[in-house]
């Protein structure tokens, strides 16, 4: 295969292959082509998926565990996942609609067995940004709020839910089928990650 | 509405899903309340931030190497599993065989390459098909010879040699759908050498036996 730009640049080459950013029909078709390659085995072609959307869901693993080499690793374990599932797919949706939902899942089960190998979760290698739980501490002033670290300093649970509904843009139903959740559980941890974000933001 | 109720729904406020009632009941309440008023305008202050972020980010590494690498290891898996079940059956049939059928003193002794037969083919040779030609002529040849010669050995011991036989040609057609699948296999080709090799050795030692009755 010939890359001739990442998937954020021009477009990608793979088994003769193009993935044009701006032409969505031709993109589309594309992409059920190299579908259809790659569940017959073709490895280059579901490279060229993996181009199109590796930034994505590398994004997605990287809000999900705030640890970006957690996120590396969890981005391959979902391009793996997606490669030994890839039979189940049917085309009846995007590639990327049926690969974001496995991504949170992978990212989600990772948490699930680091929270059971070790009670300590580590966060990011920078503790200090989300001091707000700290009573009489204040944080920055406003202008200069990281939301991204602030994210990285909220309770898993509540950060999960925080990334999929107002970063990524599910829906409550959607997020409680995805995390096992009830719709009112989805809905109590956002509050409680909004509440947290909004004192982050600063009195 | 209190201050605690206008905090339970600021969500469902600024997503736009308050029912009419309430949302008007919550308008009055922050008119009317400069702290509640604030958690309002932090609140749509961080989505706005949310909405803003990035949707794509870029690995500090490429990642397909490796994604790549495990792939193509889970698709030789399948060739891990078959290994002890094909060869080393095959494998344990003919020692089996030799140590029952041809019992001989000292340490066990690898069987000789039969004489015009290679003992080694390079991966991915094209010369393969015909050396496996040329060791089925050699197997016919011996199996030819001892079914000339029906009454020289047991019944039991012909039958047990028949099922081990059968043994080691299910080995060589499993090493051959390996093959099939990963050509350039270099291990896989050794195996499918040694172990028509060794079928033939226990042929011949089986014809020689024979003929020594």
């Amino acid at each position: 295969m010939r890359l001739l730009a990442r998937s954020g640049g021009a477009g990608v080459a793979s088994g003769g292959g193009f993935i044009r950013v701006g032409a969505e029909e031709d993109r589309q078709a594309d992409e059920r082509r190299l579908v259809r390659q790659a569940q017959a085995g073709d490895l280059s072609a579901f490279e060229g998926l993996y181009r199109a959307n590796e930034r994505r869901v590398y994004a997605l693993c990287f809000r999900m565990s705030s640890d970006p080499s957690l996120a590396e690793e969890l981005t391959q374990e979902v391009f793996v996942r997606a490669w030994q599932k890839l039979g189940s797919f049917r085309g009846e949706s995007a590639f990327s609609s049926w690969l974001y939902p496995l991504a949170v899942n992978v990212a989600l089960s990772e948490r699930r067995s680091r929270r059971r190998r070790t009670s300590r979760v580590m966060i990011t290698d920078d503790l200090t940004p989300f001091d707000v739980p700290r009573p009489g501490k204040r944080p920055g002033p406003e202008a200069g709020f990281d939301l991204e670290r602030a994210m990285a300093g909220l309770p898993p649970g509540a950060r999960a839910v925080f990334v999929l509904h107002d970063v990524e843009g599910y829906r409550h139903q959607e997020i409680a089928a995805l995390l096992g959740l009830a719709e009112g559980t989805s809905k109590a941890q956002l509050h409680r990650a909004r509440k947290l974000l909004r004192e982050a933001l600063g009195e | 509405m209190n201050c605690a109720e206008a905090e339970d729904r600021l969500d469902d406020y600024v997503d736009g899903s308050l029912p009419e009632a309430e949302f008007q009941e919550m308008e009055l309440h922050l008119a009317g309340c400069p702290p509640c008023r604030e958690q309002d305008r932090r609140l749509r202050a961080v989505l706005a931030q949310a909405a803003a972020l990035p949707k794509t980010l870029s690995p500090a590494r490429d990642l397909w190497p490796g994604i790549a690498g495990r792939i193509e290891g889970q698709r030789r898996a399948p060739l891990r599993g078959w290994r002890p079940i094909g060869l080393a059956a095959a494998a344990a049939v003919a020692i089996a065989l030799g140590a029952t059928l041809f019992p001989r003193p000292g340490p066990p002794v690898a069987p000789a390459p039969p004489p015009g037969l290679p003992v080694a083919v390079s991966p991915g040779s094209d010369a393969l098909p015909e050396v496996e030609a040329d060791y089925a002529r050699a197997t016919t040849a011996l199996l030819a010879a001892l079914s000339e010669r029906p009454s020289s050995l047991s019944s039991e011991t012909l039958a047990s040699v028949q099922k081990n036989l059968d043994v080691i040609d299910r080995a060589l057609a499993e090493v051959r759908e390996a093959l099939r699948k990963d050509p350039d296999n270099g291990e896989l080709t050794h195996m499918l050498v040694a172990t028509h090799r060794k079928k033939l050795d226990v042929l011949r030692r089986v014809v020689r036996l024979s003929t020594q009755l």
